[in-house]
């Protein structure tokens, strides 16, 4: 909300620098965010009247004007319309500056010599206040002579202030000026509450009747202006607005906005010869009606948004805004003013739903006061007579339907010294007072309080403890450590799990990304995955930013092909290992709503560079990944299986399940190179993924025996079908080779001359060794052997 | 005799002559097979000491033996000499530009804000909490309702939500976690929430995912003065050294009273009017902060007569920002290499 310093200091006197209170306010709960200045590049400007207007003698397009400057005069040249003679302008002499900070000089229009300018709207920083085309047409209250800024209240300052949502008071000026009273030592309020209205039905507008049929409006007045003059509002007026930053639009519309900015009370003005009747009816809308309101849009109502209507027809959506069938227009004659009470959360329901946010609804969301309803009217009345000299009946009709009675809320000294350590209820009291909320009973333990109306925030006593805990100041309480932090509390499993696996991701390369949970619907077609797989139900949001960022992931896998695609549009070409560890969301199974899984994946990339130095030891394949798969479980003291599998992404020769504790928890693959081509990744892209779960519960690792005697070491080759996988071979060589064989290395694999088509040579050493004594080489070789034997009888064929 | 050991001395100048000379392990081993072989010169007359008669024999054997050690000796010391030498040479061949570029996978990189998550978790469970975790697709009734934030309050407007086509919601903090752990674990509580967070905004200071560190201590008379303590002391840990706080009136509709934490600027401490930190203020807003309300107690299961407490909610992305001097938010979700390695330009 933009607040004028000056206008605010209308209603109350603040002792200390506009910057002095913004620090106060800030610190108290209403944040000031900035403090402008939006004239203060004016220099040396001064009120001009216009003496003589003549045509310039050359040119047609140009007027020349003799000004009276309050002694010295002037001439300047102008292409402006809008002036005639005796007309006040600004003025800029010769050495003065304007809003964007040039400096006026002397300046030749075909022989005529300008001296100074005659300024617009615009070149005195204010736009918006221009209620023509052309020169600022200034009051002719004002003296000749007389400095610009002053005597336009232009040397203000606006302060924006961020007003949290429970405290729809202060979006006002008389709101902000009793939180300033009650903040600020010193501060006296000028002005004291508003008259209330005469209510009656005498007048000389004839009407038929309000009436109020649905509980979100309980309190509904109208008061009538029958014979006005829409005109533009006094500069004075329009500078204030401005300076709210609210546009200008005629006197009467003026006004209501003028007195909501004063009072907090939002008012409607209806053009009272365009209503359908002289009757007007507040209830709910039905579904699907429909209803075009003042800015021209055409909105679809639903039940429960609230509506006035007259005959019938719907004006304005209550709080929100008024319709295009009753506005104000520049022919109005007569004019009806609403103020009411709309239930804030019917409101607040309707705005958002319709994305109507205005001023009105902002604050009749927030609750405005109903005890200054009706006499705002008043107070619009005095403003109109006052400021544009239009009259307003004094009579306002009113309906209502409920009544609000001042909340009492007590403050005992046992909780207050609980929650701020400080008990002293006198001094309490005194602060509490200053924001108006009276003290009408008490004793040593306990206080009762009386609330205004207009702090519908305050509603238990932990609210008065945090009215004085912050009118006192949170730096007078101290600052220890609560005695219930003792000792060292627990990370638990899965940060640690977490930690280990992303240390060992790092040192293997990994460069650890976050991405968003978010991704785009189609990578399930792109990642091409079947229906059939939960994979492809993933969650839907129903309200994205945008449709990249729409579904939420099943798999980790898009965010980071997505993330290697990004560092290849910007022209990455090194090798590059990405990993994060985040939660998947599927569909729910056996009752649940949805399962949020937490899990690990990474990619690699090879790079693009072809003239690398070490280009062949950095290569990654499957089987590096596999080390780093392995790495990443061995971080939490687990070995995983691999077994061939299947992944509907996955390059169908080069993808492995894998396991832990023989339950399948994710995949190793190559990603397909069809689907590489199409996300324009130059193929390979190695990926894993893997479930976290299985891996949290803390498992003690088990070590082994210390080896004292050298082993014996014999070498076997076998031959056996190409698709027969190393782990069956490795796992019948185990199965024979008996209790002193203690492992075994792979060292060679041969296909090819010399073996049959089909097969596959794999040859191994193997270690023999007995935990208590170095073996004899005899022994070795019967051992060896019987294990040749059974293995060819298994049907291997031995080499 | 005589005879003996005029051969003998002979012999040993002759080979002592031949080992100066030798420069290598390959002529050394020639030497040392051409006297000590199995048919070298020594081996050869030790053998035919039996010719020699009897008396002279005992005498010439030790001779013999004598010479043979010493020249032992003399070969290993040489031999010593040669490899030292042959080492050099090697090594000086072998050089190897230390200054090439490694060979094989470097490290990886960290994230700042899972690095920052991490160390602000560190902080808090030295304190005494502990981790606890949530679900991120919510319901309306953990993230909102129990949180005193009714349907249609304008406080939900402070939180612009992600719907999702199951009626659920992203969460839009860590505070339902809150009302889970409290009706889990009861009175007295202590916990932190690490978390990931979303809402629907996105600029340069706005991600529609960011993370979020909530905590919440639940005890029998907590006061403000033990959340100032308590978040004080996180801030000396985070930070490196204890900065100045100060605690401003806010609004949270789960806390009552509710404030925020300014933190001195580290950067400047309040004194550059244009520092890029803290924008010239001298104070940097770190976290939202407050005494659990009374509602939310009661939906936790907690008798707001016994027990109160206070709970704050952070952001380790902020914090992140802060730590490492980043300015747009977005980028630290985009995975970029040259961001993460420290390259770029």
């Amino acid at each position: 909300m933009r607040i004028s310093w000056k206008w605010l200091n209308e209603f109350c006197k603040i002792p200390l620098s506009p910057e002095e209170a913004a620090e106060r306010l800030t610190l108290t709960g209403c944040e000031v965010e900035s403090i402008e200045r939006p004239c203060s590049a004016l220099k040396g400007l001064i009120v001009g009247r216009i003496e003589k207007l003549r045509v310039h003698p050359e040119r047609a397009d140009l007027f020349v004007a003799e000004l009276d400057l309050g002694g010295p005069r002037a001439q300047c040249v102008t292409a402006a319309r809008n002036l005639k003679e005796g007309d006040f302008v600004p003025y800029g002499a010769p050495g003065s500056a304007i809003a964007d900070g040039t400096v006026l000089g002397k300046r030749e229009f075909d022989s005529v010599t300008s001296v100074g300018m005659m300024l617009s709207a615009e070149e005195i920083g204010l736009p918006w206040i221009a209620e023509e085309f052309g020169i600022l047409r200034l009051p002719r209250a004002l003296v000749p002579g007389e400095d610009l800024v002053k005597a336009l209240g232009l040397d203000d300052c606006i302060l924006e202030i961020s007003i949290t949502p429970n405290r729809g008071d202060l979006l006002s000026l008389m709101g902000l000026a009793r939180e300033c009273h009650g903040v600020i030592p010193g501060a006296v309020l000028e002005r004291k509450e508003l008259r209330p209205p005469q209510v009656g039905n005498q007048g000389t507008v004839a009407w038929d009747g309000l009436t109020l049929e649905d509980p979100g409006c309980p309190l509904y007045g109208l008061s009538f202006a029958p014979s006005v003059k829409i005109e533009p509002s006094p500069l004075e007026t329009r500078i204030r607005l401005a300076f709210s930053g609210v546009r200008s639009i005629n006197n009467i519309v003026d006004a209501t906005n003028a007195v909501m900015l004063i009072t907090g009370q939002p008012l409607h003005a209806f053009d009272l010869d365009r209503l359908p009747a002289r009757e007007i009816t507040v209830r709910g809308a039905s579904e699907g009606e429909r209803f075009r309101t003042l800015d021209g849009k055409e909105h679809v109502l639903a039940d429960g948004d609230l509506l006035i209507t007259s005959g019938g027809v719907p004006v304005a959506l209550a709080g929100i805004m008024g319709g295009e069938n009753s506005e104000i227009t520049p022919e109005t004659k007569s004019v009806a003013f609403e103020s009411a009470f709309f239930e804030p959360l019917r409101v607040s329901r309707t705005a958002r739903r319709l994305g109507m946010g205005t001023e009105a609804s902002y604050r009749f969301s927030r609750g405005v006061d109903p005890s200054r309803v009706l006499p705002t009217l008043s107070c619009l009345a005095e403003f109109l007579w006052k400021e544009t000299s239009q009259r307003v009946e004094e009579k306002v009709r009113v309906v209502s339907t409920r009544t609000w009675d001042n909340r009492r809320i007590t403050l005992t000294r046992r909780k207050m010294h609980r929650i701020l350590l400080w008990d002293d209820l006198d001094k309490a009291s005194e602060l509490l007072q200053r924001l108006d909320l009276r003290e009408i009973s008490g004793t040593a333990e306990e206080r009762l309080f009386e609330i205004p109306t207009s702090r519908a925030d305050l509603s238990i006593e932990e609210d008065l403890i945090e009215e004085v805990g912050r009118l006192k100041g949170y730096e007078s309480v101290p600052s220890r450590i609560p005695p219930l932090l003792h000792g060292t509390g627990r990370v638990g499993e899965e940060v640690e799990a977490h930690r280990r696996i992303r240390v060992a991701a790092m040192s293997r390369g990994y460069l650890e990304i976050v991405t968003y949970s978010f991704i785009n619907p189609r990578w399930v077609e792109w990642l091409r995955i079947p229906e059939t797989d939960p994979r492809s139900r993933g969650f839907r949001l129903t309200n994205p930013i945008s449709q990249d960022q729409s579904l939420m992931r099943t798999t980790l896998l898009p965010g980071l092909l997505q993330a290697l695609q990004t560092n290849l549009r910007s022209g990455w070409k090194d090798p590059i290992r990405l990993f994060e560890v985040g939660r998947v969301f599927l569909p729910g199974i056996e009752g649940e709503e949805h399962r949020e899984i937490l899990r690990m994946a990474g990619i690699s990339w090879n790079g693009k560079e072809r003239r690398l130095l070490h280009e062949t030891c950095l290569k990654d394949d499957v089987l590096s990944l596999k080390a780093d798969v392995l790495a990443l479980c061995g971080s939490r003291g687990r070995t995983p299986g691999f077994s061939s599998g299947l992944e509907p992404f996955g390059h169908a020769g080069q993808t492995a399940q894998v396991t832990l504790e023989g339950k399948p928890c994710g995949y190793l693959t190559s990603i397909k190179p069809g689907i590489l081509r199409e996300l324009e990744i130059p193929a390979p892209v190695f990926a894993f993924e893997l479930d976290i779960e299985p891996l949290l519960p803390e498992k003690g690792f088990r070590f082994g025996q210390v080896v004292r005697y050298p082993a014996v070491y014999r070498d076997i080759s076998l031959i056996a079908p190409v698709g027969k996988p190393v782990a069956s071979i490795e796992e019948d060589i185990r199965a024979l080779g008996g209790d002193l064989l203690r492992g075994l290395v792979l060292f060679d694999l041969y296909q090819g001359t010399g073996i049959p088509d089909g097969t596959r040579s794999r040859a191994y050493s193997l270690a023999y060794g007995d935990p208590s004594r170095t073996l004899r080489d005899e022994e070795v070789d019967a051992i060896h052997d019987t294990l040749r034997r059974e293995l060819a009888e298994k049907g291997y064929v031995l080499r | 005799m005589g005879t003996m050991q005029g051969k003998l001395e002979s012999i040993r100048e002759s080979m002592m002559k031949e080992l100066d000379s030798v420069d290598s392990s390959e002529s050394l081993q020639v030497l040392r097979v051409r006297y000590l072989g199995k048919k070298g010169l020594l081996t050869q007359m030790l053998r035919s000491l039996g010719n020699l008669p009897p008396e002279e024999r005992p005498a010439a054997g030790q001779s013999l033996n004598e010479l043979r050690r010493e020249f032992e000796a003399a070969l290993e010391g040489r031999q010593r000499l040669i490899s030292i030498a042959e080492d050099e040479a090697r090594e000086a061949s072998d050089l190897v530009d230390v200054t090439l570029p490694p060979r094989g996978r470097g490290w990886g990189g960290f994230h700042p804000v899972v690095q920052t998550m991490n160390e602000i978790i560190d902080i808090f469970v030295g304190m005494g909490f502990s981790v606890a975790y949530g679900p991120e697709i919510e319901d309306d009734f953990h993230n909102f309702e129990a949180l005193n934030i009714p349907p249609h309050h304008p406080a939900r407007d402070m939180q612009d939500t992600f719907y999702l086509d199951n009626g659920r919601l992203l969460r839009t903090h860590t505070s339902p976690v809150e009302v889970r752990a409290m009706l889990k674990w009861g009175a007295p509580l202590r916990i932190i929430v690490p978390g990931k967070v979303y809402r629907r905004d996105s600029d340069q200071t706005h991600s529609p995912m960011f993370h979020q560190l909530e905590g919440l201590l639940i005890d029998e008379d907590v006061s403000l003065a033990d959340l100032k303590g308590c978040l004080n002391t996180f801030v000396g840990a985070i930070f490196g050294r204890p900065l100045d706080s100060r605690f401003r009136a806010s609004y949270f509709p789960f806390t009552e009273p509710s404030l925020e934490m300014d933190v001195e600027c580290f950067a400047c401490s309040g004194r550059n009017p244009s520092c890029r930190i803290c924008k010239g203020t001298g104070w940097l807003e770190i976290l939202g902060c407050g005494m659990t309300h009374p509602n939310v107690l009661r939906y936790g299961g907690i008798d707001p007569d016994r027990y109160n407490g206070f709970a704050w909610g952070m952001g380790p992305d902020r914090v992140a920002m802060l730590k490492y001097g980043l300015t747009d938010l977005r980028v630290l979700f985009e995975g970029h290499g040259s961001f993460l390695t420290g390259g770029g330009y």
